[in-house]
């Protein structure tokens, strides 16, 4: 099977400061590699650089073996994001999580975007009505899963999607980006600091310090 | 002052029995505000959002331009648009003086640096993650730019209800460019300048009231918006 | 594109907001003067010229002064003034056509009832002296307007030179009737037309603080006369109608109706259209 995402020789600097540096690293469709390593030690900015929201200083990415590039919209629109609170969209529940449909002009958006909210352990027809502000810290992460999950991304990169939740949302959290990995061979990339998580998911764990990626 | 107590009967009289010269004015002010602030928004939101979107060299003589603007004194943009359509003026040709187009291009000129600035404050002050989360869900240039748009409604609806305001309850270019002519562009505003001056205060008072109903409305409208952005 | 129709649609409406259908028929432009605006016969002249010829009478009510600058712009047809001097340098500058008389009314000199100055029932020209010596404050219009105009000839022939920033001489800057309420509220005295003033007492319903203290004299004549902006030198006036209209309201007819306008029982102007 050819791998979804290769990079090479990567390097990402923030006001000179060097933040990233990868020689090498592969990622295959269906696969579940976790990401740990003490804060500030370039997780998330691989993460956004794997999300193609900002492109290294250096270095090259392919996915699905095309050079990555964020005007490249095909690809662009299979990958995905979830960082640890993300933006809801000033709508519905409905139209938070049919919005990446939409954007796709994909027909029968409601009942994709229902069925993903069930992915995520939210009732259809209590929450496909409620308003941005009507939600719980939990729910409203829930929602911004089930917009991702909406658009079966072939990449689901989650950056601390369960920090600051209680033990239930995190609980439906974790299941529905695994079942996106059952059902649709995603590949998920997870940054989180609950190894015990990590430890039981992931095929890889991928230890970064000061940018660098290390062996474990 | 009896005038306030009576003026208020007269007033009421007024109003409920459909005096003509009354309704005649406030629909003058309705409609030349309405095209006014349709035109102001149509030609102040896109320049007012790249202001706010987009860095640029001289973006900030820019913003000190737009913010001078917004203290532009009504009597001068209606001597400013005296002049440019009076028949002596570059825009002579069209006859355009002493009718509703000519209040609605003053009227315009006011509200656009409100809507402008305003625009421009809205975008900068949108939440930073948004970009972001378009990005993410995939959205091209075209559909990040409406549905950034789109989030700032709120926003955007609070400064076209500010715009609308000032529009509405200027004398200045009306009296100037509009001459108050009977039926014809005699405003709420013009009519209690001038027809005050006659001693009719009845009429005046008529006009007062519904000139306050509306801005009661506009500020319920800003109301209940704020509380909705509020969450 | 569904944002670029609605887009479309907005500037439509906007347009469709500014120009409505045009008001069917032809209609003339007029500027006057605040003090004929303001006694209300305008209001009843407007339908019958409509009636009489199909033409809609528009008319802005400004001072004298700003009234003859519009005519020189260009902005109206027609004219509707009563300063003769000014008037006549105007149709010599070759900015009007002909002057044409069409009513007249008289100014005369009203103040507090108990009369500071004691001015009552002089003459004009002692009354004016006596004011300046007397330092009664006097409320000016200073707006250029017709009666400020003669406000100012009517010092200058009395050999006082016309007061400036003295602290008996006011000036409002606004038009008649906001002139006397404010010699009203300031006990002053002010010159007014008649019909202006017969107006301010039908407003106010009852008795007032100003009385006529000056009149008769002939020095207080005023004369209203409309004329016909020159089309040769504007092309977009209709002389057609601003003639029609000089000829309607000094006829026969319209002159008779001019002298039966009452307010209050009183009459406001005597026409004097053909002497």
């Amino acid at each position: 099977m050819p791998p979804l995402y290769e990079l090479e020789n990567i390097r990402q600097v923030y006001a000179r400061r060097v933040v990233l540096e990868i020689d090498q690293m592969v990622v295959y469709p269906g696969e579940i590699i976790g990401l740990s390593g003490p804060n500030g030690s370039g997780k998330s900015t691989l993460l956004r650089i794997l999300a193609m929201l900002e492109s290294p200083v250096r270095g090259r990415i392919f996915f699905s073996g095309r050079p990555a590039n964020p005007n490249d919209l095909q690809s662009r629109r299979q990958i995905t994001l979830l960082s640890q609170s993300p933006y809801l969209l000033k709508r519905s529940v409905l139209g938070n999580v049919s919005y990446g449909l939409k954007l796709r002009g994909i027909t029968g958006k409601k009942e994709k975007a229902r069925a993903a909210l069930s992915m995520v352990g939210l009732d259809p027809q209590e929450f496909a009505g409620r308003m941005w502000y009507e939600l719980s810290g939990g729910e409203a992460q829930r929602v911004a899963l089930a917009a991702r999950l909406a658009i079966r991304p072939g990449a689901l990169l989650l950056d601390e999607p369960t920090a600051y939740l209680d033990e239930y949302s995190a609980e439906r959290i974790r299941s529905a980006a695994l079942y996106a990995v059952e059902k649709w061979n995603t590949a998920l990339v997870l940054v989180s600091h609950d190894h015990a998580w990590l430890g039981s998911v992931c095929q890889r764990i991928l230890q970064m310090h000061r940018g660098r990626l290390q062996a474990s | 002052m009896d005038y306030i107590a009576e003026g208020l009967v007269q007033a009421l009289n007024l109003l409920l029995q459909g005096d003509p010269e009354t309704f005649s004015a406030i629909w003058v002010t309705l409609r030349v505000s309405t095209a006014s602030i349709l035109a102001s928004l149509i030609l102040g939101i896109p320049p007012g959002f790249l202001l706010g979107h987009y860095s640029f060299a001289g973006k900030r003589a820019v913003r000190v331009i737009v913010d001078t603007l917004l203290s532009l004194p009504t009597v001068v943009i209606g001597l400013l648009v005296y002049t440019l359509v009076s028949r002596q003026g570059p825009l002579g040709e069209f006859g355009l003086l002493f009718t509703l187009p000519a209040i609605c291009i003053g009227q315009t000129i006011l509200g656009l640096p409100i809507v402008i600035a305003l625009t421009a404050s809205a975008v900068e002050t949108l939440d930073q993650r948004l970009p972001a989360l378009l990005s993410t869900l995939g959205a091209d240039r075209k559909q990040m730019l409406l549905t950034t748009v789109w989030e700032s409604r709120f926003s955007l609806l609070a400064a076209a209800v500010t715009a609308y305001g000032r529009i509405v309850s200027e004398v200045g270019i009306s009296m100037m460019v509009g001459g108050n002519i009977k039926w014809y562009t005699r405003t709420i505003t013009t009519a209690i300048a001038l027809e005050t001056n006659k001693g009719r205060f009845a009429f005046g008072i008529a006009l007062g009231l519904v000139l306050l109903l509306i801005a009661f409305l506009i500020n319920l409208v800003l109301n209940v918006l704020k509380k909705r952005t509020q969450v | 594109m569904s944002s670029f129709r609605l887009y479309a649609a907005l500037f439509f409406l906007t347009f469709c907001l500014m120009f409505p259908a045009a008001a069917p028929g032809q209609s003339l432009m007029m500027a006057t003067t605040t003090s004929t605006d303001n006694t209300g016969l305008l209001d009843e002249l407007a339908p019958k010229f409509k009636q009489d010829t199909g033409i809609t009478l528009k008319w802005t009510a400004v001072g004298t002064g700003k009234a003859l600058e519009i005519g020189r712009n260009c902005d109206v047809e027609v004219l509707m003034v009563h300063a003769p001097a000014a008037e006549k340098q105007f149709v010599n500058n070759g900015y009007g056509v002909e002057r044409t008389q069409v009513m007249y009314n008289d100014f005369v000199i009203i103040g507090p009832d108990r009369d500071p100055a004691g001015i009552r029932g002089m003459d004009t020209k002692t009354a004016i002296k006596q004011m300046a010596d007397e330092k009664g404050l006097f409320v000016s219009r200073g707006d250029d307007s017709g009666t400020n105009k003669k406000e100012r000839a009517l010092w200058d022939e009395a050999g006082v030179n016309p007061p400036a920033r003295a602290k008996w001489y006011l000036e409002t800057g606004q038009g008649m009737i906001s002139t006397i309420r404010v010699a009203a509220e300031r006990d002053g005295y002010t010159l007014t037309d008649r019909g202006t003033y017969i107006k301010y007492e039908h407003s106010q319903g009852g008795p007032v603080p100003l009385k006529i203290l000056v009149q008769g004299d002939p020095a207080l004549f005023n004369q209203y006369s409309a004329i016909a902006v020159n089309p040769d030198r504007c092309e977009n006036v209709d002389y057609e109608l601003a003639q029609k209209f000089i000829n309607w309201i000094t006829s026969g007819q319209i002159q008779a109706f001019i002298g039966n306008y009452k307010l209050l029982g009183k009459q406001l102007f005597t026409p004097n259209a053909g002497n």
